[in-house]
């Protein structure tokens, strides 16, 4: 029920991955939205920010290369506009860090400050990807409120992106056994099209016959599941943790390095 | 076109969640009304065929090395309806989110609104527009490839918008509305091309999935869906305008929102003498800034010594971060090899 390639960590035992799943969603979130709340301006305070996620995944014994490889995966986007700031706001400031000060201008910092948030905050998201069963989170989202058609849909969702996933591979494998050259548009659109065509055809007779089998078993639209959630002492200390250390810099080490 | 946390300011990503929390709470209850639990495998299996889907990619032929995918939330909405499709396609946008970590925790209600909610309906009602009527494939096919064009171009004005509401970029908003249209305009056409050709596909090997036959289908009065298109337009071209009079770029709207910042833009800050006296005041008796606006204009000693101090405690806070995430890792390595050798 997981893939090797994505969550494989998820599944590891540490202090971590014992917490409870609401506990460590709720923490992620606010961290996220305190982070995101940090002026535009003052890069190094992200680092002392930075030491929270870090020590999660650390803890979480999750490796640092893998996490930042993914981050390097997902940035694209965040990078084009971040790198397009220094074109639009030249303001020229004077940066200065330890001994050294230098010329720079107003949007390579906003540039660096948004780089910045992005790496903290998808180190924070990792971490709590990371350290949690999905099963465990839908449950845990479930109790927070989401609503059970959603739930139901994200665990589906899950269960079979794998699966799927394989598929294609097999099919873009079979297409590359056969194709030498690039065909042009209509060509490359039609196989394309038939390769996604029979993917769908498949995935929904695939639906029919999980959906059969469901039935025969008895589902009738809820899901039950084993694990229970309970907030342990574990969970409060981590809580309260969590909430010094973000109000620890808040309060004491934002208003010096600002 | 995954919005990033980065990209937005903590009252629009809150706003967004909660708009799209109650989107999509809404949709949950309409779709419960008409989706039976016999076909919560079938929409659970969709939502893990747009993955698969989106790994099919093609050559572009004018773009060497650039290739195309699909999105899949146009042709979703058409085979399950709006209501299943939407909700599909956010779950789809929740699974990246988690699991593939593309777009942030908080941007994930700006990107549900985006991605999933928009172009589903959206997509699902210019459909319905075009095919009404005397069934034809060509109609069939013209009515897909607009949905998927102007849904996506749909999804992809928000983006800036939020950007520019949330004012973190310096990208002027026009500027970055104008590309995210240009790159879209084209990603909407390469969408609603193999949409086309997966439903001529499908038309060929399974002409009942096309048709009516399965679950979601919402039967639409066409005065309901013109007057949802609209109330759409309206809302759009509105914010657009709004945007577009009232603040020339996101910047100056920034500026407009925070005089608590007051050294950010000695241009705009200059011309209010209150926001001049406060800029003046933070220059003189700040505790440390971390960098000064007003280098060029720094001559005297003593400020330069402010400066140096700060560069001084900026880099203590980044040292001291450093060192203790040396720490914390060699403790953890320690403690790890430790009990290796004993397990």
């Amino acid at each position: 029920m997981h893939h090797a390639h994505i969550d494989k960590f998820s599944y590891q035992d540490s202090p971590i991955h014992r917490l409870d799943s609401r506990v460590k969603f709720i923490v992620v979130l606010i961290f996220t939205a305190v982070v995101i709340s940090l002026p535009r301006t003052s890069l190094s305070i992200l680092a002392c920010y930075a030491v929270g996620p870090f020590a999660i995944l650390v803890l979480g014994k999750i490796p640092l290369k893998f996490a930042f490889k993914h981050i390097l995966l997902v940035s694209p986007f965040v990078l084009v506009l971040a790198l397009s700031c220094p074109l639009y706001d030249k303001t020229p400031v004077t940066v200065a860090f330890g001994p050294f000060s230098w010329q720079s201008s107003l949007g390579w910092m906003r540039c660096f400050v948004i780089l910045g948030k992005f790496v903290v905050t998808m180190m924070a998201l990792i971490a709590l990807v990371s350290t949690t069963r999905f099963s465990d989170l839908l449950t845990g989202l479930q109790r927070l409120g989401l609503p059970k058609l959603l739930i139901i849909q994200l665990g589906f969702l899950y269960r079979y992106i794998f699966v799927l996933i394989d598929r294609a591979h097999h099919i873009l494998r079979a297409r590359a056994a056969r194709s030498m050259r690039n065909l042009g548009l209509k060509a490359e659109l039609k196989i394309a099209a038939a390769m996604v065509g029979s993917l769908f055809v498949r995935s929904i007779d695939t639906a029919e016959h999980i959906n059969i089998a469901m039935q025969a078993r008895g589902f009738d639209g809820s899901w039950h599941t084993l694990s229970k959630l309970r907030i342990r002492r574990r969970d409060l200390l981590f809580l309260l943790t969590a909430a010094s250390f973000m109000l620890g810099l808040y309060l004491l080490v934002k208003p010096v390095l600002q | 076109m995954h919005m990033a946390n980065e990209l937005l300011s903590v009252p629009v990503a809150v706003g967004t969640l909660a708009i799209a929390a109650a989107g999509l709470g809404l949709v949950c209850r309409k779709a419960r009304q008409i989706i039976t639990s016999d076909k919560f495998a079938l929409m659970g299996i969709m939502g893990a065929f747009v993955f698969a889907a989106q790994m099919v990619n093609f050559q572009l032929p004018a773009m060497p090395g650039t290739s195309g995918h699909m999105v899949g939330a146009v042709l979703l909405a058409i085979v399950l309806g709006p209501h299943a499709g939407a909700i599909v396609i956010s779950s789809v946008v929740i699974v990246q989110c988690l699991i593939f970590q593309d777009g942030g925790l908080l941007a994930l209600g700006c990107n549900i609104i985006n991605m999933a909610l928009v172009p589903s309906y959206l997509g699902y009602f210019l459909y319905r527009i075009v095919t009404t009527g005397p069934s034809s494939s060509l109609r069939t096919y013209i009515g897909a490839m607009l949905a998927c064009v102007v849904a996506i171009e749909a999804g992809a004005t928000l983006v800036p918008i939020q950007a520019a509401l949330s004012a973190v970029l310096a990208v002027p908003f026009s500027t970055f509305l104008i590309t995210m249209l240009g790159v879209h305009l084209l990603v909407g056409l390469v969408e609603g091309l193999i949409t086309v050709a997966v439903l001529a596909y499908l038309q060929q090997v399974r002409p009942d999935v096309v048709m009516d036959s399965l679950p979601g289908k919402v039967r639409l009065s066409r005065k309901a869906v013109l007057i949802t298109l609209v109330v759409f337009t309206v809302i759009i071209g509105a914010g657009l305008s709004l945007l577009a009079s009232g603040m020339p770029d996101g910047l100056e709207w920034s500026y407009a929102e925070r005089p608590d910042q007051p050294n950010f833009e000695p241009a705009v800050s200059n011309d209010d003498p209150k926001i001049a006296a406060a800029d003046d005041f933070q220059s003189r008796y700040s505790p440390l800034p971390d960098y000064s606006v007003r280098a060029s204009e720094l001559g005297k000693a003593a400020e330069q010594d402010v400066e140096a101090a700060a560069g001084w405690t900026s880099f203590a806070g980044v040292a001291g971060s450093g060192i203790t995430m040396a720490v914390i890792w060699l403790t953890a390595r320690l403690l790890r090899k430790k009990r290796t050798p004993e397990a």
